[in-house]
């Protein structure tokens, strides 16, 4: 029993990377844009079957794929910014408008994949898919502990980004006030597009990893939109502190949740949490902060 | 007893003298068994599309997951109607409450909060109740479905219930409009915290907005489980039905009066003539109209109708400005 | 003359920071309170808690004999409290007319107050247009009008002047003159632009770091040393 409450805890752990990742692409084109994207989940599909894609038909390794599928993904958000976010109105209309816009692309990408890879489930599976590491007497498969990594150093990078770089910190700046940003020469619309990319990539990314995981097909993403969503809520606006440790927390009430609750309620776990979260601490867990 | 200062008898009369030509349809005109069920699910389609509209368009608060309350509403009453063998028009009255109140338990929290809350808790309701109503077997039917009692002459009596649902569906439109509640809920829409500060309740109206919504999707649910005698959790509580609502108000023009009524009748025509042929091009092709209306005309049909009526000197008649 | 608006002890604190600080307050019928002091006094914080946007700390605050303290906004509202916002906020989406008449309807009043709020203001010849197509000046103008459409007893108008061009500065102030001496509205104003609220107020309120640091008629505060310390700096005080 103790050895799988440790199963199950370790676990927790290396599964909050992955929805700390693809958490933080959302809060962050929240935090600066106010706008959020439901194309999130698309993306997420998209850069998964990106890195099927590449193993099926060159034998890529997904890890060694995600540079090329961070950079596709980072352009495919630009665009979607250039071309359709940003002729958007702002504003109460605009935030209807945005939500259905994006809704709508996340709706074409779903049924392009449709079309290209059909509706069956697709797995990646590599040489080292099924070998584990012994720790503290449990298993833990390798890939788990990949995904962790790559999580893990990612948004380190990102945060040193954000918080040491000029550019990090003018994307700080415009998620405060883009109105005195504009006043003081920062160019408002270039670092909405970047930061649309940045986000996208993420998503991507978290769908890139998550092959390591998870079987897929065109309608993946949904769930993990809405995970993405509680791990905001949970941990605040673009903090990343508290982006990991919320997404710590929905790791683990999720995989504790099969100890009391059958299996495939496991799902609508998240949900409720947000819900409780919702009615509780609207502000989330540590309070609102902007980025950083 | 004098009417309202928004009642306007023209539209009223239109409106209601359709609902009475379409009545007399099947018995005068002696149309098609055919024809006369697809004007049903036309009529019921018709009220779900504007119950979507009075949240998602005059509210502004999108749901992605009124599924969920019109499978729900479905679910209730078909299993009143065999467990407990309510007559029809009750168990979809029930089906309608226990919709309305289910909306109210995860809307009246999330309808609170500043931003997109509410539509992203949505998509959330959407794909649990569907898990939830897919093992409760004991309650749904499980997968397999339930049959629901078929009574002679049942289909008549349903055209003729979908009209009066449809009529009731469009009656409130208008009212939830143009009344003055209907500026009140615009305020809302533009800005809940100055809203608050000239005197209009917004927690009370949001709340009874979503409640009639959620009643009016649970009584179109209970409808739709009536008409085809048989309900199931994977398409009516579906990820696509919920979008369908959606696509209707979007098409037609959200937050319009009468746009989700037009959008519901060219949804049925294009799932009848587009969706039959290419299945497969269902999601995508709602995807592309969903990105193009809004980009260019959102509005949808209504806009796009106001549009060449003003090319052509049409003037519009200012609403309550007196 | 009986007390309009009266506040006792009204603090906010939000986490170690006191915005607000104790502040007591009264205002009289038919009288224009002014309310001045540097930016971050925490003025527009003591709006909010009056609004019934920002619930206080601790203290209360009554109209007349009822107590408002606690009440959502908008029962504040119909009680008879109606701000305007500094930043100006009108229903995008509603014509003019609507934008007042819907305020009048919500607080129980006949819909043609809001029509003549709207002739009040000066506004009703563009009753059918939207707010955007209005200048700043026609939007604070818009901010007041709807407040007046509910018939407030008590008006709080939060830098309805600062902002505008010095006509259009005259102009709003002669109609706060008018909606006092007129419609015998009892207002709560705060203001940067001094020659206005100094022509204005009955009497005044400085406020300096959330707290009242002098009171009295235009005449007394502008001789105050602590006032002028509290503007320019301890040095000019003397």
């Amino acid at each position: 029993m103790i050895e799988h409450l440790l199963d199950l805890t370790v676990s927790a752990f290396l599964l909050a990377g992955l929805y700390a990742t693809m958490a933080y692409g959302l809060g962050l084109i929240y935090g600066v844009l106010r706008v959020v994207n439901l194309n999130h989940g698309g993306m997420i599909m998209a850069g998964a079957y990106a890195a099927w894609w590449a193993h099926d038909q060159f034998g890529l390794d997904p890890y060694l794929s995600i540079p090329i599928i961070l950079v596709l993904a980072f352009l495919v958000g630009v665009l979607t910014y250039a071309g359709l976010v940003r002729r958007l109105p702002r504003g109460a209309a605009g935030g209807v408008q945005s939500l259905l816009l994006l809704f709508g692309v996340w709706l074409i990408l779903r049924n392009a994949a449709y079309l290209i890879f059909s509706g069956n489930d697709q797995t990646v599976l590599t040489s080292y898919s099924t070998k584990a590491l012994p720790f503290l007497g449990a298993q833990i498969s390798v890939n788990r502990l990949a995904v962790f990594g790559v999580a893990l150093v990612t948004l380190g990078a990102l945060h040193l980004f954000l918080t040491r770089t000029y550019v990090g910190k003018a994307i700080r700046a415009v998620a405060q006030n883009p109105e005195s940003c504009t006043l003081a020469g920062v160019p408002v619309q270039r670092i909405y597009m970047l930061t649309f990319g940045l986000g996208t990539a993420l998503a991507s990314l978290a769908g890139a990893l998550a092959t390591g995981l998870y079987a897929f097909n065109p309608g993946f993403g949904a769930t993990e939109l809405l995970k993405s969503f509680v791990v905001v809520v949970l941990g605040g606006l673009g903090s990343v502190a508290g982006t990991a440790v919320a997404a710590l927390i929905l790791a683990l009430v999720e995989n504790f949740s099969i100890l009391v609750i059958p299996s495939y309620l496991t799902s609508a776990v998240g949900f409720v949490l947000l819900v409780l979260v919702l009615v509780l601490r609207p502000g989330g867990l540590f309070g609102q902060r902007v980025l950083g | 007893m004098k009417p309202p200062r928004w009642f306007r008898w023209r539209p009223a009369a239109i409106v209601l003298g359709l609902a009475v030509a379409l009545a007399l349809l099947p018995p005068v005109a002696r149309i098609s068994v055919y024809t006369q069920n697809q004007l049903t699910l036309t009529f019921v389609t018709i009220a779900a599309a504007l119950a979507w509209n009075w949240l998602g368009g005059y509210l502004g608060q999108v749901s992605f997951g009124h599924a969920a309350l019109f499978g729900l509403g479905g679910f209730v009453a078909a299993r009143l109607q065999i467990s407990a063998h309510l007559p029809m028009i009750l168990a979809w009255t029930a089906g309608g409450l226990v919709a309305g109140l289910y909306a109210l338990a995860w809307g009246h929290p999330t309808l609170r909060l500043r931003g997109p809350y509410f539509s992203i808790a949505t998509i959330g309701v959407g794909e649990a109740t569907r898990l939830v109503c897919t093992y409760w077997d004991w309650f749904t039917g499980g997968s397999s479905g339930m049959s629901l009692p078929v009574t002679a002459g049942l289909k008549l009596q349903l055209y003729w219930y979908g009209i009066a649902i449809a009529l009731v569906g469009v009656a409130t439109s208008y009212w939830l409009r143009r009344s003055p509640l209907g500026m009140a809920l615009l305020a809302i829409k533009s800005d809940v915290d100055a809203a608050g500060d000239v005197g209009i309740s917004s927690v009370r109206l949001q709340d009874g907005v979503l409640f009639l919504s959620g009643l009016a999707m649970g009584i179109c649910g209970a409808f739709n489980a009536s008409y085809y005698s048989f309900i199931e959790p994977v398409e009516t509580l579906g990820f696509e039905k919920s979008i369908s609502f959606v696509f209707m108000g979007v098409i037609g023009g959200v937050g319009t009066i009468l746009g989700p009524a037009l959008g519901a009748v060219v949804f049925v025509l294009v799932r009848q003539y587009f969706i039959a042929s290419y299945p497969q091009l269902y999601l995508g092709l709602f995807g592309v109209l969903l990105v193009l209306v809004i980009l260019f005309e959102p509005l949808g049909l209504t806009g796009l109708s106001l549009r060449v009526a003003r090319r052509f000197g049409y003037r519009e008649r200012p609403d309550l400005s007196t | 003359m009986s007390v309009a608006l009266r506040a006792e002890g009204l603090s906010k604190r939000f986490g170690g920071l006191k915005a607000v600080d104790g502040v007591k307050l009264q205002l009289r019928e038919g009288e224009i309170l002014g309310l001045i002091g540097p930016n971050g006094a925490g003025k527009s914080t003591l709006f909010s808690m009056l609004a019934g946007s920002l619930p206080p700390t601790s203290g209360r605050f009554f109209l007349g004999e009822r107590e408002l303290t606690g009440l959502p906004a908008f029962r504040i509202a119909r009680a008879g409290v109606v701000r305007t916002h500094q930043i100006v906020r009108p229903f995008a989406m509603l014509t003019l007319i609507e934008n007042v008449t819907v305020a009048a309807v919500s607080c129980g009043r006949d819909p043609d107050l809001g029509r003549k709020a709207l002739e009040f203001a000066g506004l009703f010849d563009r009753r059918r247009e939207f707010p955007q197509r209005l200048t700043l000046a026609g939007r604070k103008r818009l901010e007041m009008a709807r407040a007046l459409a509910t018939a407030p007893k008590v008006l709080l108008l939060d830098e309805v002047v600062a902002g505008v061009n010095p006509a259009e500065a005259q102009e709003m102030t002669r109609l706060i003159r008018r909606a006092r001496d007129e419609l015998g509205i009892s207002i709560v104003m705060t203001e940067h632009v001094m020659p206005a609220v100094m022509s204005l107020a009955n009497h005044l309120l400085v406020l300096d770091a959330g707290k009242l640091i002098a009171e009295g008629s235009p005449e007394q505060i502008v001789r105050d040393p602590s006032v002028i310390a509290a503007y320019l700096g301890k040095a000019h005080a003397t």
